[in-house]
């Protein structure tokens, strides 16, 4: 196994291109006194899904920021396919188009039914309302939530509102999900139900998964764990069992 | 669900603040319908008298502002005229307005001259008409029969004299209906004004041309220094009444638009502030700055549009009391049209625009990942 975090696994490098390279990362805050991120390079293959373990403030959740464009770094480079983020004029428009995030505290609009909450994001999209509505059931559907599209998140059980901020995240057909400790929130039934439901439904689709977590069981079904340590990846770790003691060594 | 449907959901949330909001933009729209209707609907009463009577062209001081025109003594100016071509009648008006009964407000007193053509369009339900200029009687106008609770032949005093009301009479005009009228001559003793007119209308011949109007014009303004000719228009609009009634109506509109618009500043502003998370997760779900500008807007010009919208029930409301409490009866008719209530709508996304600008454009602003940091 490579430690060069532009190496990827064998059997990943000769199938899949990279969707996304990040060069010489850096993010700054406070004039530079607080450093998120210190100089992070990553390739992430497309359909490749990546887990992003580490100690709290080790910059996993700056990273996954600075990827989903919610955060302007400080230098380096990244690239989305061959487009550098640097010339990007409309980052909302290519959150939309590429991104779909989903988020440890899911993050839904308390006063919106469940599928008005996955209707959200195309408001302003091309298609029309029927078509967006149809997207919406039929992803919710496809989730298990066909009894549950009326309900308001505070009606819904914590899995249940994580099922529908998944489906929130793929209404727009983004190529990457970035998923921030998805699993956090929820007891252990429902983490596994939620990840294998998020698993299976990126891999059906053939998308490309970044995750943020600390959780050592969802870390060991990713394609490749990246840990991270003081705003730089410490190791980039193989998948596929190279070496579960660091997996499990994720606080 | 679209960004329409999305932005009423957001000020269904806060219904107290909403409704507050929407209250107190109906308030200044209320106050603007109001006194706009009542201002235009004084200005008409007066130029619908004035047109009713036939009357082409009216002759008064130069300088005089008031409701009704200082008094001056007619029989010179009224010899001048007579001897203008085209002028085909001159008759005297006088007015005032006067107390007639200790339980009624004060009504106006017309004097006209008797069977001049001042009185041919108006429509006698009762009784007669005076029989003579010296006759002293009076007639009265249908609303101020039943303000006066008079019928025809119960006395009236006017100024301590006696007259007996001989018919009841109904005009298209309010401020004729809510009136006395007398012959010019009885009106002149009563009112202690001998030989004294408000004004002179000048009737003129069929065959007579815009250019020979503006000739009878300029022949009074060089050979009656101190008069003016004007149309019954032209009268009303010179009116200091009606001129304070519309800048009043004016200013209401300036000040109701900027309280509105600072209202509805104030409630996105608060809004906001309480939903950046909330933005911060929309922009992060992909939405464009723009369509958050848009939402912040549509909330902002739907709770103006409601305050218009209720603004102009309570408007014509209060103006519709105004017209029917005692004092006022019988002296303004409130002007309500489709086209003023559209003004006042447009009005009302104006302000909406302009009080959810700042607000729209703060919350388009919002770096996200700081925004979703928010509790």
């Amino acid at each position: 196994m490579s430690t060069d975090p532009h190496i990827l696994p064998n059997n990943l490098s000769s199938a899949r291109l990279p969707i996304l390279r990040i060069e010489g990362l850096t993010l700054h805050f406070d004039g530079g006194q607080t450093k998120a991120l210190n100089g992070v390079d990553l390739d992430v293959c497309e359909g490749e899904f990546v887990a992003i373990v580490g100690a709290s403030g080790s910059g996993k959740s700056s990273l996954l920021n600075v990827i989903g464009t919610l955060d302007i770094p400080s230098s380096g480079e990244l690239f989305f396919g061959a487009q550098p983020y640097s010339k990007i004029k409309d980052t909302s428009l290519f959150r939309r188009e590429n991104i779909g995030f989903v988020f440890q505290s899911f993050n839904l609009i308390s006063t919106l039914s469940a599928l008005d909450n996955v209707i959200v994001p195309t408001i302003g999209c091309a298609g029309s309302d029927h078509e967006h509505k149809a997207r919406a059931e039929s992803l919710l559907i496809e989730l298990g939530l066909r009894e549950r599209m009326a309900h308001f998140p505070g009606k819904l059980s914590g899995g249940e509102r994580q099922r529908v901020a998944i489906a929130r995240a793929l209404i727009n057909r983004p190529r990457m999900v970035l998923a921030d400790e998805p699993t956090g929130s929820l007891d252990s039934d429902n983490a596994i139900q939620v990840l294998d439901l998020l698993t299976g439904i990126v891999k059906q689709q053939g998308l490309t998964l970044v995750m943020v977590t600390h959780d050592a069981s969802v870390s060991a079904r990713a394609d490749r764990v990246v840990r991270m340590r003081d705003g730089k990846i410490a190791l980039p770790v193989g998948a596929y069992g190279d070496t579960p003691e660091l997996i499990g060594g994720a606080p | 669900m679209n960004l329409f449907r999305f932005a009423l959901n957001n000020l269904q949330r806060r219904p107290a603040r909403t409704s507050l909001t929407v209250s107190a933009i109906a308030l200044g729209i209320a106050a603007v319908v109001a006194l706009t209707s009542i201002a235009w609907g004084f200005e008409a009463s007066w130029q619908k008298a004035n047109d009713a009577r036939g009357t082409d062209l009216i002759v008064t001081r130069a300088a005089s502002e008031n409701t009704m025109p200082s008094p001056f003594r007619a029989e010179k100016v009224q010899q001048v005229l007579a001897a203008l071509p085209h002028v085909k009648e001159v008759v005297g008006l006088l007015s005032e307005m006067l107390t007639v009964s200790d339980d009624a407000p004060p009504v106006f007193v017309f004097g006209w001259v008797y069977s001049s053509y001042l009185w041919e369009h108006l429509k006698l339900v009762e009784g007669r008409w005076p029989n003579a200029s010296a006759e002293p009687v009076v007639v009265i106008g249908a609303l101020a029969a039943e303000m006066l609770h008079k019928k025809t032949g119960d006395q009236v005093e006017i100024e301590g004299k006696s007259f007996q009301v001989v018919g009841i009479f109904e005009s298209n005009a309010v401020v004729e209906n809510g009136a006395l009228l007398m012959t010019l001559e009885q009106a002149q003793q009563v009112t202690d004004k001998p030989g004294k007119v408000n004004v002179l209308n000048i009737k003129v011949d069929a065959n007579t041309t815009e250019a020979d109007l503006r000739n009878i014009k300029e022949q009074v303004k060089m050979t009656l220094p101190g008069f003016v000719a004007i149309t019954s228009g032209e009268l009303v609009s010179q009116n200091a009444v009606v001129r304070i009634s519309k800048a009043m109506s004016n200013a209401t509109i300036l000040i109701a638009g900027l309280v509105g618009a600072l209202v509805v500043f104030n409630t996105m502003l608060m809004s906001i502030n309480e939903r950046t998370r909330e933005i911060g997760i929309l922009l992060a779900l992909g939405w464009q700055r723009g369509t958050i500008m848009k939402l912040v807007i549509s909330e902002s010009v739907i709770l103006s549009l409601l305050g218009g919208l209720v603004g102009i029930l309570v408007g014509v409301g209060i103006a519709w009391g105004l017209e029917h409490i005692e004092l006022m009866r019988g002296k303004i008719d409130a002007i309500f049209s489709i086209p003023f209530f559209l003004e006042v709508q447009a009005l009302s996304i104006v302000l909406g625009i302009c009080g959810g600008f700042y607000p729209a454009f703060k919350a388009s602003r919002l770096l996200p990942s700081s925004a979703l940091r928010q509790e």
